[in-house]
């Protein structure tokens, strides 16, 4: 049984265009303690999907299992319960903490709500614990939101998310808004804690360097579907969708001396409202015919390996 | 060097310092580089190290108070930009200089066309008339890859990275010998970085155009730039040919820089981050701002700093590193 | 060695950096060269009102038969009114009143207004409308007529006075916070109170009031000013605190009559009325720039 299942889900907002298919018809499973990569550009739906499976947002159609349970429509109570096991840690540090509360506080709302605690001493044993497995200086307990760099931030953010124990924990583009030398530090930190909690993670990103060296599966989405779902070295090593290639390509990449050979997409990401039946990417792609106006199918290419594309066969 | 080009614009021990809550934070310390002839130079380094300041000291635009441009010069063509006044300065921005700007939501006005935007700059600096401002306009949306037909268009119509072109149409419509490009495709998304960055690199050839790039991104510069000046916390610590700095990097810190990349540390299990965060502006440390966090670290540390010459255009800020020959 | 030098500045840094938001924001009103003024101006004119008793050089009530609609003079320092009671003894007591009136209403519809408000913008949807639109009828009707029309259904009396003066204030309560309600609510630390299971009660009064209060603290704190005059207004005409209790609007409406024999009758009261909108007005100008986030660091 894997932690998490996804099937079939569904997200549509109403916008005054029309319905917006934010995620569309998504399946995958997640296994204890691994990490699922989701990468995609904005406005594809990665971040709506995360919400959706942790429960901050409504599912319009699909199921989602926790350990077997479906917990697509749970209230209360048992609401209550899963959101001691699932968490979530947000793509910007500055807006993800209230600018009112106090670091420590912060950190000790979920575990007054968690009721594993008794007492005051314990609760603050428990804090001072948290904070200093995330690294957060007995200094800065004290302080405000703005008084912290972005890094620190981000820390705070994390211990918040373990605070409640959980097993899974949705990973919002979390070190995106960070410079390069401090979110190598988190990425790191984030590591860690997977090795010794054993958390599954999912993380959400549109950095195709930071998820090929956090997950073990990586899903790749555009306008609300997934179009490539493999384990990480496999897809960097057998690229089989169009779009991934293009993403892939796209990366500026260190290397002075052999620059990646560009596949050039032609225009802009089109829109998720109203979207036609048929490959969403078709109208980008550069080997694009007749045929892709026909729905697609996520289909297992190779073993494990999965992509919506009719035309694969004569591409690659 | 193999080929002498010629000197174009430069800046000498650039100093600009700004007051936030009564403490003087010094945004700009001693800031050197020259800059050819349709070369690129980019500015790397972190968030606050002074990478924008510095762009905009080149363009006159600092807002004074709070900022203070306290001493140095930056020549191009045998003026001083610094001691211009700013009449000159009018003429002088958007015609022989030109900034893009990271967000180009907000670099357009939202009640103008995209057209009299682009007309307006032109108008300013060259005596069209409003039918050749027009045609011109045009000529420069359908060279950034916008259908000419659109300029009439307002610009909440246009998409992120076609809003990113337009800012660029405005930006090179006057053939601006200098380009300032901060962080241009930071808001974009990576497929449409890609197009936009190619683009910038074909204008800039095809109207050997110079530019300064602004970016925390060494993918960019390495696709992008000639030459990279590593900036932290106010200062150049390394500076050189990006073949210098990719291949050679010299300083704890660029190395370092290049060490937390993911893409670097394929295979291995972790990241090497460095440590610490970026210092306290209001409160620089003494000496090398890096070394409390560098791994190199000595009581040397704390004194002079010298610019360490490694080759004919390779020099750093470390007093770890011996003077070539 | 260098490295724990470091940190010692750094320390400092931070420790000079560490105050509570509410020490932050009096230290920057104190700064406000303008809200200091009113800050002093204000404390005199309350401390001397609070302490009227000790202040006052005569009793509330004392009629100084020979010294009838006296001048201002060393023995009466604002003169005497018709039955020779001591005006600025009268205007410490009145101050009592009117003070105590303006910061009663002003409180009273602002704490309603959020509070209706908050429920508006959190819960959205068709209580939102419903709210909203009872709050545009609300405040279509004008302020100065819906008080009149409560204080002469009600009648006077300390509280009934401050009800009528309040419900003017409440439908701008109302849009105030519903409005700052909606520029918040897509903030993700919502979003993570809510996964860390705070109930939606909890969501609203800790996580979201406290960010989303300040432009009605601001606009209470002027209100003050109005809900003064306002207060005198009603009482000028007949409805807000009654004979013999010394009001600021009430000695006015008595003064009325005697307006071209004894002006200093009228001037006084009015005076001091000005000067505490006025030193209210600068205290609440100062607190918008202090407590508005984007100046601070």
């Amino acid at each position: 049984m894997s932690l998490i299942e996804v099937r079939n889900l569904k997200k549509y907002f109403k916008v005054p265009a029309g319905l917006n298919h934010a995620v569309d018809d998504v399946s995958f499973t997640i296994e204890k303690g691994e990490t699922l990569g989701v990468v995609g550009e904005s406005g594809c739906g990665k971040s709506t999907l995360g919400r959706t499976m942790i429960r901050l947002q409504e599912a319009t159609e699909g199921q989602i299992f926790l350990n077997g349970q479906d917990i697509t429509h749970v209230k209360g109570r048992e609401l209550d319960k899963i959101r001691d096991k699932m968490q979530i840690v947000f793509q910007d540090p500055y807006s993800s903490l209230n600018p009112r509360i106090r670091i420590e506080s912060t950190i000790k709302e979920p575990l007054k709500h968690s009721g594993r605690f008794h007492g005051k001493a314990e609760l603050q044993e428990e804090a001072n614990r948290l904070m200093e497995l995330v690294g957060i200086d007995e200094r800065l307990r004290q302080s405000y939101p703005h008084e912290l760099d972005g890094g620190r931030r981000q820390r705070v953010g994390i211990a918040r998310a373990l605070a409640l124990n959980p097993e899974f924990i949705v990973c919002d583009e979390p070190v995106s808004a960070l410079d390069v030398s401090i979110q190598a530090q988190v990425l790191n930190l984030l590591m860690d804690l997977q090795d010794q909690m054993g958390i599954a993670y999912m993380f959400v990103t549109h950095d195709l360097s930071v998820v090929r060296h956090i997950s073990d599966h990586i899903c790749v989405m555009y306008l609300g579907q997934l179009v490539e779902k493999a384990p990480a070295e496999e897809l960097f090593a057998h690229t089989l969708h169009p779009y991934t290639k293009a993403l892939l390509s796209a990366i500026p990449s260190t290397d002075i001396f052999h620059p990646m050979k560009r596949v050039r997409l032609k225009g802009e990401i089109t829109s998720p409202i109203n979207p036609e039946p048929g490959c969403r990417f078709a109208a980008r792609c550069p080997y694009a015919k007749e045929e892709c106006r026909q729905p697609q199918k996520l289909q297992e290419a190779e073993k494990n390996h999965y992509v919506s594309c009719c035309r694969l066969k004569e591409i690659s | 060097m193999s080929e002498k080009k010629e000197k174009f614009l430069s800046v000498r021990d650039l100093e600009v310092v700004y007051t936030s809550r009564k403490k003087i934070v010094q945004a700009v310390n001693k800031v050197s580089f020259d800059l050819h002839k349709g070369e690129t130079l980019a500015l790397v380094g972190e968030t606050g190290a002074g990478k924008t300041t510095i762009a905009k000291a080149i363009l006159g635009i600092l807002p004074n108070p709070p900022s203070k441009v306290l001493g140095g010069e930056i020549q191009m063509e045998g003026e001083d930009l610094l001691r211009l006044p700013e009449e000159k300065m009018l003429e002088i921005r958007g015609k022989k200089i030109a900034m893009i700007f990271q967000d180009p939501m907000t670099a357009l006005n939202p009640l103008m066309t995209v057209g009299e935007q682009i007309m307006e700059g032109l108008m300013l600096h060259n005596p069209y008339d409003k039918k050749q401002a027009e045609e011109k306009a045009k000529e420069m949306l359908e060279m950034v890859g916008i259908p000419a037909e659109r300029w009439v268009e307002y610009p909440f119509e246009f998409s992120g990275g076609m809003k990113q072109r337009v800012v660029i149409a405005m930006a090179l419509a006057c053939n601006p010998l200098l380009l300032l490009a901060d962080e241009p495709t930071t808001a974009l998304d990576v497929t449409i970085q890609a197009q936009v960055l190619d683009l910038i690199k074909e204008l800039k050839d095809k109207y050997e155009t110079s530019m300064i790039l602004i970016t925390h991104d060494l993918g960019v510069v390495a696709e992008t730039s000639d030459k990279v000046a590593v900036v932290y916390a106010g200062k150049i610590i390394e500076y050189g040919d990006k073949k210098d700095i990719f291949l050679h990097p010299s300083h704890p810190y660029t190395q370092g820089l290049f060490a937390s990349l993911p893409s670097m540390n394929a295979g291995e299990k972790r990241l090497r981050p460095i440590p610490g965060t970026l210092p306290d502006p209001t409160a620089l440390p003494k000496g090398c701002a890096f070394a409390p966090r560098c791994p190199k670290a000595t009581q040397e540390c704390m004194g002079e700093i010298p610019n360490v010459k490694l080759g004919p255009d390779h020099s750093c800020c470390c007093c770890h590193l011996k003077q070539e020959g | 060695m260098i490295r724990r030098k470091k940190k010692g500045a750094y320390d400092q840094y931070i420790k000079s950096s560490k105050s509570s938001l509410f020490a932050e924001t009096m230290q920057r009103i104190w700064e406000n060269p303008g809200a200091r003024v009113g800050i002093v101006l204000l404390a005199v004119i309350v401390l001397a009102c609070l302490f009227a008793p000790l202040v006052a050089p005569y009793g509330v009530n004392d009629m100084d038969i020979q010294n009838m609609f006296a001048g201002p003079s060393a023995q009466h320092l604002c003169g005497t009114d018709g039955m020779g009671r001591d005006l600025f003894t009268r205007l410490l007591y009145g101050g009592r009143y009117s003070l105590a009136l303006g910061l009663c209403a002003a409180i009273f519809g602002s704490v309603a207004g959020t509070i209706i408000g908050s429920v508006a913008g959190y819960f959205g949807g068709k209580t939102e409308t419903l709210i909203m639109r009872i709050m545009d009828i609300w405040s279509s009707l004008p302020s100065i007529l819906l008080c009149i029309l409560i204080s002469a259904v009600l009648g006077s009396g300390f509280f009934n006075t401050v009800l009528a003066l309040s419900v003017g204030n409440v439908p701008i309560g109302v849009r105030l916070i519903r409005g700052q309600i909606l520029a918040e609510r897509s903030r993700e630390y919502l979003e993570a109170a809510e996964s860390i299971k705070c109930s939606k009660i909890s969501i609203m009064f800790r996580h979201l009031l406290p960010n989303v209060v300040s432009p009605v603290i601001v606009d209470a704190t002027m209100g003050i000013g109005m809900t003064i005059t306002m207060a005198a207004a009603l009482s000028y005409i007949g409805l807000g605190v009654q004979p013999p209790t010394p009001e600021w609007g009430a000695m006015l409406a008595d003064a009325r009559t005697h307006i071209l024999n004894y002006p200093h009758l009228i001037m006084f009261p009015g005076l001091i009325i000005a000067l505490t909108v006025l030193a209210i007005n600068l205290i609440g100008d100062g607190l918008r720039d202090a407590m508005d986030p984007k100046l601070r660091k």
